[in-house]
């Protein structure tokens, strides 16, 4: 016969037992068992249960009096707005980034018409014309200096500072993706590969669930080869910020971006 | 007719503050008890119930209503009482007294035993079983506390100590056999 084992018996004492119909038939016809039980029984019942002292029946108000003044009030949810959706993350960098688009297409296409109707004006539009693709650059250079000071951050990260990376990264992206297509529409193959790692990278960082651990965060660094980005994206800032330059000063430039 | 849980939780949560009074004022026993068990002190406990119901209001909106609250707030009572006694090293000064004494630590423990050579007896009984308590680790001891004296299915005291069921078993068990040779002497005289 085998006897029980000292688990056994614990979870029968304490009315856990899968089984208890056959440990109390065990128990009956074991006496060995029935020894061992009876006196874990006896060591368990000598350890007294600890009796709280008694608090009085305004004992939960004086709780409450002393924590109340600490607490905020809960703000009540609040009614969704028929375009909410828009403004709702991830969708609002995207919505500004789009609008902000619209508005250079629009700004371009009145100025075109405006040329038109203003023959006068049409001798500088060449100089315009450098004037709005400066103004490109600039975006492009922002973009990429924004783009570099993430993967900074991200070689650095710890899991603490998730949350902005990931906030930064979404902003980012939808706007690279604008960068991206403009681009590669001018026929900059390299500014054009190069955005594409990086949207991959901003993909990857926006949408990891439960926030980023460290070991995530160096499985991506290895994964995405983030350091060859960062320096193919410092390479390439300074090259739009030479091309800025170069349209500041009038100079020839290699290459622009067409929005 | 009493105001259901979920009801004030939901009423907390759309700005009514002080529907959370109500909470307090239902479940600050319950909690009051298990963190005294647990500390072995009443101003510790005192504390512990203030943090419990302090940390709960912050969490409430994390709060799922499929769980009841009594057993929500009594999981972070268990934690925020684990916490005081890493904090205090309650471990190192537990004793017993004449007096509940909170400045020394020290817990009354009933004794109905009459003569003076039973409470001879009943004294070394409890401090064998101090020293006993004293040995075991803090999951074991609050794994064992919620098994015996609050009568909590291993189930449960997974879930309040946030670890496995099959943990929560082991340390009920680790306590019982460390307390069994502990108590050991005992079986002799008794």
């Amino acid at each position: 016969m085998n006897h029980l084992n000292q688990q056994t018996l614990l979870d029968y004492y304490y009315g856990e037992s899968d089984s208890p119909a056959a440990i109390d038939e065990h128990l009956h016809e074991c006496a060995e068992c029935a020894r061992e039980f009876n006196a874990l029984r006896s060591d368990l019942a000598a350890i007294p249960v600890l009796s709280a002292p008694v608090r009085g029946e305004d004992y939960g108000q004086q709780v409450w009096q002393s924590i109340r003044t600490s607490l905020p009030v809960y703000e009540a949810p609040q009614k969704k707005h028929p375009f909410g959706w828009l403004m709702s993350s991830p969708w609002k960098g995207f919505v500004a980034a789009a609008t902000a688009c619209l508005l250079i297409v629009a700004a371009f296409f009145v100025g075109r018409h405006w040329e038109h109707r203003t023959p006068s004006l049409a001798a500088n539009h060449s100089t315009s014309e450098q004037g709005r693709e400066r103004v490109l650059l600039v975006v492009l250079g922002d973009h990429l200096d924004r783009s570099e000071r993430l993967l900074v951050e991200l070689r650095h990260a710890d899991p603490s500072t998730e949350a902005p990376l990931q906030a930064e990264a979404r902003d980012l992206l939808s706007s690279n993706r604008l960068y991206r297509e403009s681009v590669k529409q001018s026929g900059d193959p390299t500014l054009a590969t190069a955005l594409d790692h990086l949207e991959r990278v901003l993909i990857e960082v926006s949408n990891e669930p439960g926030g980023l651990s460290k070991a995530r965060l160096d499985e991506l660094q290895k994964e995405m080869n983030t350091d060859g980005l960062l320096f193919e994206v410092r390479v390439l800032r300074s090259r739009v910020q030479g091309d800025v330059e170069g349209k500041g000063t009038g100079a020839t430039t290699t290459k622009g971006v067409y929005l | 007719m009493e105001v259901h849980d979920h009801a004030i939780v939901r009423a907390v949560l759309a700005g009514d503050k002080e529907a959370y009074g109500a909470l307090v004022a239902r479940h600050s026993q319950n909690v009051f008890r298990v963190a005294f068990r647990i500390t072995g002190d009443e101003a510790d406990a005192d504390e512990v119930v203030q943090e419990a119901f302090l940390r709960g209001y912050q969490r409430l909106s994390s709060f799922e209503s499929r769980s009841e609250f009594g057993t929500w707030i009594y999981r972070i009572a268990v934690n925020c009482a684990l916490n005081m006694i890493s904090k205090r090293k309650v471990e190192a000064s537990y004793q017993i007294g004449e007096e509940t004494d909170p400045a020394q630590h020290q817990v009354q423990v009933a004794d109905s035993s009459p003569g003076p050579e039973r409470t001879l007896l009943s004294r070394e009984i409890e401090s064998l079983q101090a020293a006993a308590m004293k040995s075991l680790t803090a999951t074991e001891r609050t794994a064992f506390i919620l098994r015996h004296m609050e009568d909590r299915s291993s189930s449960e005291i997974a879930v309040a100590l946030d670890i496995a069921p099959n943990a929560a078993k082991q340390a009920v068990f680790r306590a019982v056999q460390k307390l069994r040779r502990s108590l050991a002497p005992l079986r002799v005289n008794l």
